[in-house]
């Protein structure tokens, strides 16, 4: 079975004896980026810088938590705010593959830029086997081009460094755990992050809708688990449609877009089955997604597709 | 023990090593274009496949000639199965019905491969194609709702096939059969 300790150990001797100057590390702060900024950090220190981008598709709150998280792990990290950029990158594109190949190169652009400042010679990534399996290459077919893998562009100024490549998400969580993280639990949230959960383009309203919802699911998921009516999925949050419907709100005709919800259980992420939510637990969802998104929302499905045949995320 | 998986482009081949690995034996993942004599190991794993490639005879490389030429276990997965089946003398294609995510697998024949399984229990797939002629020198060990041949034998060589794939996590016994398929390439 995989040996955390053991683990930690040959992976940190093994940066240590590859890096010899300074690096700087993506982290998004989920699990796999933040054990990898943990690693290095233990690794060499100073030497490492940690960079946050914030690029105006992060989860309600997001930006603050992860900037406490860092700060409370001790690693040397800086928030860059590139919002702007992203969306501006972002406009008028709707093909999923091109969303995700865009935010890739944007993020290695940021990366390279705070490199320069810094004076390094390597970017570290926590990529881990999914990544780059669902990537593809040689014989294997591209389900999705993982951000930081097949989102890369083709030149870029950085020795890449991906020490957490073998491992899938519950390794991580072992490692994670055995690095005393209390972060550990956190839920899967792919680097394109809203981007990926609003279908259609990616505007600042349609991410500040999807932001809104994604909240709830999250808040009413935790409150459910928490009141011992369900156990808290692995992975759990809403997707924007671009599908409109008729409702009627407040006696008016409504022509609102689409929340679906999506819950899922897994242990590694390359395979998963639904979780069955009570049905109160979804009713309570619909409604406050539905009040609170008012006329932009006024309906509200629930996913009940494995994977495979589906993937996790809708894109 | 070294056992090596024979990469057929598969999403889960991966996975095979990770369960391998966590079996306690050296795995070691192989491009399928390795040559025979470069193979040293107690026992080998043809991965399942990129898209359609078990009826594909120029995605599976060298498989062919590690099936004719090797006399360790040979355990083949979804693509690997396939190619077995029509490398073999039978005959694979598009599944009438295809089966993506859970299906229950009955076991129809007692097996060491299915040693401490019960005879039926849910699996998770992935598949287009599917076995439609068991070659003359295979017993089928297990079939599903949809799939006649989900796992099969050769008579007298220590060569299995499962058309289900028993290395991810949603499939229920998967490490055991894995445990059964190492217990094999000891001997």
């Amino acid at each position: 079975m995989f040996d955390p300790e053991k683990f930690i150990t040959s992976a940190i001797d093994q940066i240590r004896e590859r890096i010899k100057e300074r690096a700087v590390i993506a982290c998004s702060g989920g699990v796999d980026s933040t054990v990898a900024a943990v690693l290095m950090s233990r690794a060499i220190g100073e030497q490492l810088l940690t960079v946050y981008v914030d690029n105006g598709l992060m989860r309600k709150g997001e930006n603050s938590e992860v900037d406490a998280m860092l700060s409370e792990l001790k690693v040397n990290h800086k928030i860059v705010d590139a919002s702007e950029e992203f969306f501006e990158a972002l406009k008028g594109v709707i093909d999923p593959e091109q969303k995700r190949k865009i935010i890739g190169e944007k993020f290695i652009r940021v990366f390279e830029r705070e490199a320069r400042q810094f004076g390094a010679r390597y970017l570290v990534q926590g990529t881990i086997a999914p990544d780059w399996i669902e990537s593809g290459g040689g014989l294997r077919d591209v389900i999705k081009s993982h951000h930081n893998v097949g989102g890369l562009p083709a030149s870029m100024d950085l020795d890449l460094v991906e020490p957490l490549r073998d491992l899938y998400k519950d390794e991580v969580r072992k490692v994670s755990r055995t690095l005393g993280i209390r972060f550990s639990e956190r839920q899967p949230f792919p680097g394109p992050a809203l981007a990926i959960r609003v279908l259609g383009e990616v505007t600042p309203e349609a991410v500040s809708l999807v932001r809104e919802a994604n909240a709830i699911v999250e808040e009413e998921l935790v409150r459910a688990a928490e009141a011992g009516e369900m156990a808290l999925p692995w992975q759990y949050f809403a997707v924007l449609l671009p599908v409109k419907s008729v409702g009627v709100q407040g006696d008016a005709r409504a022509y609102g877009r689409t929340i679906v919800v999506r819950a899922v259980e897994s242990v590694d992420g390359m395979t998963a089955n639904y979780v069955k939510i009570p049905h109160d637990v979804l009713e309570r969802i619909s409604n406050r997604i539905s009040n609170a998104l008012k006329d932009k929302v006024n309906r509200v499905l629930y996913d009940v597709t494995n994977k495979p045949p589906a993937t996790i995320e809708w894109e | 023990m070294r056992v090596l998986i024979v990469d057929n482009g598969g999403q889960w081949t991966h996975r095979e090593w990770r369960v391998v690995r966590d079996l306690g034996a050296e795995a070691v993942i192989v491009p399928n274009t390795i040559p025979v004599e470069a193979i040293d190991a107690d026992g080998i794993v043809l991965s399942g496949g990129s898209p359609r490639a078990g009826v594909n005879r120029e995605a599976m490389g060298l498989n062919g000639r590690y099936l004719d030429e090797l006399s360790i276990p040979i355990l083949g997965i979804c693509a690997g199965h396939q190619f077995m089946a029509i490398h073999m003398g039978g005959s694979a294609g598009s599944s009438a019905v295809p089966e993506f995510g859970k299906a229950r697998i009955y076991v129809d024949e007692p097996d060491v491969l299915f040693e401490g399984v019960p005879l039926s229990f849910d699996a998770w797939l992935s598949h287009n194609d599917e076995i439609l002629e068991l070659p003359e020198a295979f017993v089928k060990l297990a079939h599903s709702d949809n799939c006649a041949v989900q796992a099969m034998h050769h008579k007298s060589r220590p060569i299995y096939g499962v058309q289900f794939h028993p290395e991810v996590e949603h499939t229920e016994h998967g490490y055991t059969i894995f445990t059964n398929f190492l217990e094999l390439c000891k001997n």
